[in-house]
């Protein structure tokens, strides 16, 4: 039945007993080989076909399905002597050391063995593990088993030791021919290890009665400890183990039955040695061998013991090996699966898709498939993709039909096109081309947020790329420098809509780390918009009205037609973008390129950084990152918030397009004559550095004259080292500073002087300021100077004895002889400073790749304690066990996504709500996070701060990509 | 267990067979004899002495676990409550109260501070600031979590995600004091693995009364909780000819430290090695070796320079600065939130530890709780990276939850999940199935590894909830 969910309730863990694998098994085996000369399984070999079998053309013995169908059943060899399963080793010295050598009771009275049994019986029904109350046994029992006799039967006990893995050892107490205990002369008893065989393990834990065993963590209801000496060993099917052909045509068997045929081998001459009455040492040796090769076969990197290895050398991969680690079942094939219907290829942009879509290739439409149900609404399209075939896009591949009950895949071929048309009815399904609309997954790894899978609307595009909106590029954090992604295609309705309601791209926007926007403009959308919509651009009216038409605000449902009637006069950038904006908007906010002056002058301010927005017009203000822009967009957080979704969707789509058109009509340019300054600049800043480097100088002369005050609880080094990093850093903010002063965007306003030649229009300066690329730092690096290099955290060290290059005298502690880069970018580093500003280039590169490791386990493991933890319908987070880890999720129970800016609700909101007018005096817009970013408020309340400490910091700060 | 096993129990520990007998008819073991107290024993007919008896011998388990035997013995520390704040509400704030139970509805506190904050000083009705309230809930409420969401995951991605941004080896100087300590990554991971010694102890103390004003008491405050070793204080040469170490104190230096040559003695009285050798005049203090041995006298040299005279365990520097409001407070490296408190001049109340377990033993779970948060968000915010609190207290809580701090990893949450698939999906594959086989565990498939193995729908969010459609009569 379909639609129903096949539910699994529990799974139960237990031990088997002999009994069980006997009963279990189909065949006993006892040939150590697989196939005979003519290739067919040997009778009571490893490949018996009763075991099941694989190829297609057998048929299984045990139920007569063919290869394939058939499921295998499992077969057994009987032991010649039992041995100890490697996985239990530890628990059966644990186990043997808590009970009486002679009676086999545990080691506690039975006062205790019942205090322990209501104790544990207790956690059982509640479902919590008892491995701490058996940890307790065992500790007392092992102080008793030295010490004590046992409480039940006053027998003297003998020590158990254990050889990892399986060795279980008895340490013997010495009696002489009177039985008195031998003694050594300071009085501890003369002892004698004495090796216990498997046998007599198992009799030992079989003399263990079912009471005893529970409090010592053998549930008697599934386990007895003697079956954790195995006496017959199960063989799993031939489909766990399938040997594979190579195209040589030999036959390589699976690493399992490799093993199993070493333990058949050993077995066999076991049992041949103890019929022949050979002696015990042969018999031991032959036994020996045989807990070997099972032990190997259960886990070939038990500790102690020599990896069984293939004839190549390399080691088998046994049981454990194929559950263990990163590419074992668990992990490998249990918690993540390998699907169809999936696709993966590079990624390139497309900026005339909407962030909701996603361009597929052609290609790739073809292939992957849609299970269509025919209805009387879609039978004539889908006649239609038949037709197409499955080579012709809007195609079909196959289409299923169910006869008499029976479920039918038919494959559309050319020959079969019109037959299949002809007998299409309702209730078929037709696996149908991806086409435009469709809804699918799409993914990038690493996936380290929900974001990083999300739905969108298929466009089939030409070519061989995924293309997707690049306002998209954060939550995934792709480039296009060769990154792949997935996209999966939904093949029931049930998924497609919960996709669609719950994994679009517009219902993440925002992004639940800190409740604001993660979608959102970047790079030349940011300037772009700034250079559209900065004081003194205007276009002509019929420019602007292609402008809209481009941008596709012509007749969009937003957008009020009284907007875009004739002004007869030039349009100003403001203007243009006003139109993105909801008529009924309100706000403002400090910009990106906002300079943080002491006192601002609002509406008034010189850069144009203060964005008022009125009834949805942008009156003042130029647009730029603190905008739109991912991660900090104001507006467009304020519209998703108060708007919703789709309005935020068509924003963000519409304002790129206006901001590309933009950037289209002014232009865009950079070049190294960006970062150029005047020459007297230049001078005043070497002069500068100069200094810098003197006082430098003075300060290692007066450390060296030994008068340099050391820091409280500093070495002179160490103060010496801080003064000079202090001194450096200073020195580059400093020339950092000055070729600031120089690098603006251009003529800021009307009354603006300066008239730098180069500065007219200086485009870095502009990415920069308004956040689209790069920063003031880099770019006076590329102008003023580099700065101190540094390798772990401090100046350059490391080189030669005492020096870091030959260049320099043993000792030196100037400021170019530990890493100091004086030159500029621009003016390019000699050869000593390229040297040290590469040592601190691959510092920053071993560290991206350790950091990516180490986050991606802490991830991992916080993934692991954290996913079973949900909000309840009461307000509560509850654990599976229904352990309240919370009683009101987050305090207050407010979802950090809908949050605002983390604050439960928007005081200035409400007040504007219920007050109306009234409510100007009641906000708070000066002390309102304007300009602070998102996140950051808690603080005060947690009496948190930290000193911030940036001098130092900064310039050692190295950007890496 | 049998009531023969009990009768023997009863008779093993002393009391009379006829007794037990008596016993044996109301109570079937041990466990209940001594529950029922002596009360219950005279119930059954027994005399006072006797039952007082027969529960002192009761009493007296033959063995106990050691283990607690131990728990028993751990020292109780009794701290005097040193801060008893809480909100006082102003007369705005419990006007609003008033009105919100009135109308019935419950928004946080913070929201109610907020508003009457706002309230204060002007001119509102009661009739708009109950409709304040109303659309304050009505805000509240959509802002609130939908039940079902899967919290857990939304708060681990939100701190995983951005550790890839984080720098690897970021070690700073928390403010003037130049105390390094570990940021960034490796600070996060550490916070969540709860080790037990931070890679950078470091305690942050504000000083109260006169030591927070005058540099000189501030600075006496430092001394007592700064290590002060011996060479701190004095010039040590070795006399090898006469096999004894001489001392020479610097009195400068002892009185700016507080330290008299009394304390000197006393403390190198209480070293092993030296104890029995050491003798002083009014300048000097000799060690002698009392073997001819020059490895003793190394062992003895060696024990002289590292002999702590003053100062707490574990502190090796403490540094005097001033906070935001000019007031003198101490920057430490190593912690020992112990002794700390108990010196005098320190603010206990605002004193602080990055150490997680320390803070944990000496102020209980839920101060360590608002540690793990306070630590994890200060490393954040410091990175430069936005992370809503809320994530951080849910990994706080939940690693607090049991009353102690566990990790987040094998040895913590995710070794003790309750499914054992969940536990061998995670690490230590075979180990968790080979012991769940033995315990006869059973795995209940609740939570999300779980239902992914065995390819079930997972519980959270729309897999939590089951929808079912009864289409109309009319409709088939
Ligand atoms: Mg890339
Ligand atoms: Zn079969
Ligand atoms: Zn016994
Ligand atoms: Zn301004």
């Amino acid at each position: 039945m379909k639609g129903i969910i096949k539910k699994i309730d529990r799974i139960n863990f237990g031990l088997m007993s002999p009994e069980q694998i006997r009963e279990m098994s189909v065949v006993k085996i006892e040939r150590p080989d697989t196939y005979d000369e003519d290739g067919y399984p040997i009778e009571s070999g490893l490949m018996d076909s009763r075991l099941g079998v694989i190829d297609p053309s057998l048929k299984c013995r045990t139920c007569g399905e063919k290869g394939g169908e058939c499921q295998g059943h499992f077969g057994m060899i009987e032991l010649a002597r039992p041995v100890i399963h490697v996985g239990f080793g530890d628990d059966i010295h644990k186990i043997l050391r808590s009970t009486c050598t002679e009676c086999g009771r545990v080691l506690l009275d039975d006062d205790e063995i019942e205090e322990f049994t209501e104790k544990m019986e207790e956690l059982q029904e509640a479902g919590e593990s008892v491995e701490d109350l058996v940890k307790d046994v065992y500790k007392i029992c092992k102080d008793k088993k030295t010490k004590e006799v046992c409480p039940h039967c006053g027998a003297e006990q003998e020590d158990i030791k254990i050889v990892k893995p399986i060795d279980i050892i008895e340490v013997r107490k010495q009696y002489d021919e009177n039985g008195e205990l031998m003694t050594e002369e300071d009085g501890t008893p003369l002892t004698e290890d004495y090796d216990l065989t498997a046998s007599e393990v198992r009799e030992k834990l079989q003399r263990i009665p079912d009471e005893d065993a529970y409090v010592l963590g053998v549930n008697p209801e599934v386990a007895r400890p003697e079956w954790m000496v195995l006496t017959v060993l199960p063989v799993p099917p031939v489909t766990v183990r399938p040997s594979i052909t190579l195209d040589t045509g030999e036959r390589s068997e699976d690493d399992l039955t490799h093993k199993l045929v070493d333990i058949l081998r050993i077995n066999q001459r076991l049992i041949e040695n103890m019929d022949a009455g050979a002696p015990q040492l042969i018999v031991e040796d032959l036994w020996k061998l045989l807990q070997y090769h099972v032990t190997t076969y259960f886990d070939n990197e038990a500790s102690g013991v020599p990896p069984a290895r293939h004839r190549s050398g390399r080691p088998l991969k046994t049981l454990a090996q194929r559950l263990k680690g990163k590419e074992g079942r668990f992990r490998s094939n249990l918690s993540g699966k390998r699907v169809n219907f999936s696709a993966r290829t590079v990624i390139s942009p497309d900026p005339n898709i909407s962030i909701n879509e996603v361009g597929v290739p052609e290609m790739i439409a073809k292939e992957v498939t849609v299970p269509t149900y025919v209805n009387e609404w879609n039978i004539e399209e889908l006649k239609e993709a038949i037709l197409n075939g499955p080579n012709v896009h809007p195609g079909a591949n196959y289409v299923k039909k169910t006869i008499n009950g029976k479920e039918m895949k038919v494959r559309v071929l050319d020959d079969n096109r019109e037959l299949v048309v002809e007998n299409l009815e309702y209730g078929d399904v037709v696996m149908r081309h991806l086409k435009d609309g469709d809804i699918v997954l799409f993914n990038r790894q690493p996936s380290l947020h929900r974001m990083s899978m999300m739905a969108h609307e298929v466009r089939v595009l030409p070519y061989k790329t995924f293309r997707l909106n690049l306002c998209v590029c954060p939550p995934y954090n792709a480039d296009f420098d060769g990154d792949e992604m997935n996209m999966h295609v939904f093949q029931t309705d049930e998924s497609r809509a919960e996709a669609k309601s719950l994994m679009r791209v517009q219902e993440h926007i925002l992004s639940p780390r800190f409740g604001g926007p993660i979608i959102g403009a970047i790079h030349d959308h940011i300037s772009g918009a700034y250079l559209l919509t900065r004081d003194g651009f205007t276009v002509r009216e019929d420019d602007a009205f292609q402008m809209i038409r481009k941008s596709h605000l012509l007749n969009n449902e937003y957008v009020d037609k009284k907007h875009l009637k004739r002004k007869n006069r030039d349009w100003t950038g403001k203007e243009l973008f006003s139109l993105l904006l909801p008529d009924d908007l309100n706000m403002n906010y400090k910009a990106e390129i906002c300079r943080k002056c002491e006192t601002c002058l609002k509406e008034d301010c010189q850069y144009d950084a203060f964005v008022v927005i009125k009834d949805g017009q942008l009156t003042h203000g130029a647009i730029d990152e603190a905008a739109y822009g991912s991660f900090s967009g104001k507006i467009l957080d304020t519209i998703v918030k108060e708007y919703g979704p789709s309005r935020a969707k068509e924003f963000l789509d519409r304002s790129t397009d206006l901001a590309i058109c933009g950037i289209m009509k002014t232009g865009i340019t950079t070049g190294t004559n960006d970062e150029e300054i005047p020459e007297e600049a230049i001078e005043v800043i070497d002069a500068h550095l100069d200094k810098a480097e003197q006082e430098v100088d003075k300060l290692i002369a007066t450390y060296e004259e030994g008068l340099l005050q050391p820091l409280p609880g500093r070495s002179a080094e160490e103060t010496l080292e801080m003064r000079i990093v202090q001194v450096l850093g200073e020195a580059r903010d400093t020339a950092g500073e000055i070729a600031e002063g120089y690098l603006t965007m251009g003529k800021q306003s009307q009354d603006d002087s300066y008239d730098y030649v180069m500065a007219v229009e200086n485009h870095s300066v502009v990415m920069a300021r308004t956040g689209a690329r790069a920063s003031m730092l880099n770019l006076t690096q590329i102008t003023a100077c580099v700065g101190q290099q540094a390798v772990r955290g401090g100046r350059i060290e490391r080189g030669y004895i005492n020096r870091t290059l030959p260049h320099f005298k043993k000792g030196e502690l100037g400021a170019k002889a530990k890493g100091f880069v004086h030159s500029s970018y621009k003016s390019g580093l000699d050869p000593i400073e390229f040297f040290f500003h590469a040592m601190g280039g691959r510092e920053g590169l071993v560290d991206t790749a350790v950091r990516t490791s180490r986050s991606g386990y802490m991830q991992r493991r916080l993934v692991s304690a954290l996913e079973d933890l949900k909000l309840t319908a009461d307000g509560s987070i509850r654990n599976t066990a229904d352990t309240i880890i919370q009683f009101r999720y987050g305090e207050d129970g407010t979802d950090p996504t809908r949050s605002v800016g983390g604050k439960v609700i928007d005081m200035d909101d409400l007040f504007t709500e219920v007050l109306g007018d009234d409510a100007d005096a009641l906000l708070r817009l000066d002390s309102r996070d304007v300009g602070e970013d998102y996140g950051s408020r808690e603080k005060d309340e947690m009496e948190y701060f930290e000193e911030e400490n940036s001098d130092y910091e900064s310039e050692t700060e190295y950007e890496s990509e | 267990m049998a009531k023969k096993d009990t009768f023997n129990a009863l008779v093993t520990r002393g009391v009379e067979t006829s007794v037990a007998d008596e016993l044996l008819t109301k109570f079937s073991t041990l466990k209940s004899i001594s529950e029922a107290g002596v009360e219950g024993l005279m119930e059954i007919g027994l005399s006072e002495e006797v039952a007082n008896d027969v529960i002192t011998k009761v009493g007296k388990r033959a063995s106990r676990s050691t283990a607690k035997k131990k728990a028993e013995e751990v020292e109780v520390v009794h701290m005097e409550i040193v801060s008893n704040k809480h909100h006082e509400y102003s007369d705005e704030e419990k006007k609003l109260l008033a009105m919100e139970e009135e109308l019935g509805i419950k928004l946080p506190l913070k929201v109610i501070v907020d508003i009457a904050s706002r309230l204060e000083g002007a001119d509102i009705s009661d009739e708009k600031c109950r409709e304040l309230l109303t659309v304050a809930d009505r805000m509240y409420q959509s802002h609130r979590m939908d039940p079902h969401e899967s919290a857990g995951v939304m708060a681990a991605h939100s701190l995983g995600e951005p550790g890839t941004q984080m720098n690897m080896r970021t070690f700073h100087f928390s403010g003037v004091a130049n105390i390094l300590t570990t940021q960034g990554l490796p600070r996060l991971i550490e916070i969540v693995d709860a080790r037990r010694i931070p890679s950078t102890p470091s305690m942050d103390i504000p000083l109260k009364g006169l030591a927070a004003e005058d540099e000189k008491v501030a600075r006496l405050v430092s001394y007592e909780i700064e290590t002060t070793s011996l060479l701190n204080i004095a010039t040590v040469e070795t006399d090898i000819t006469n096999m004894r170490m001489i001392i020479h104190p610097d009195q400068r230096k002892m009185d700016e430290r507080g330290v008299t040559m009394a304390d000197i003695i006393e403390r190198l009285n209480k070293v092993k090695a030296l104890r029995g050798l050491v003798s002083s005049d009014d300048f000097e203090i000799t060690v002698t070796s009392d073997e001819p041995s020059f490895k003793k006298l190394q062992v003895i040299s060696d024990a002289v320079k590292n002999a702590k005279i003053k100062g707490i365990d574990g502190i090796s520097r403490a540094v005097l600065t001033k906070d935001r409001d000019d007031r003198w407070k101490i920057i430490t490296e190593g912690s020992n939130l112990k002794e700390v408190l108990k010196v005098d001049g320190v603010n206990n109340e605002k004193t602080m530890t990055n150490s997680i377990l320390e803070v944990a033993d000496v102020l209980g779970i839920e101060a360590a709780r608002n540690a793990i948060i306070r630590e994890a968000f200060g490393t954040l915010s410091e990175a430069g990276l936005n992370v809503d609190i809320r994530h951080i207290m849910l990994v706080a809580d939940l690693m607090t939850n049991d009353g102690y701090v566990k990790a987040i990893g094998r040895h913590g949450i995710s070794g003790r999940k309750s499914s054992v698939l969940a536990r061998a999906a995670f690490e230590i594959t075979a180990p968790h199935l080979l012991h769940a086989a033995m315990n006869g565990e059973v795995d209940h498939l609740e939570g999300v590894a779980e239902n992914i193995i065995v390819g079930q729908p997972v519980t959270l969010g729309t897999g939590a909830v089951n929808l079912i459609y009864t289409p109309k009569k009319g409709d088939e």
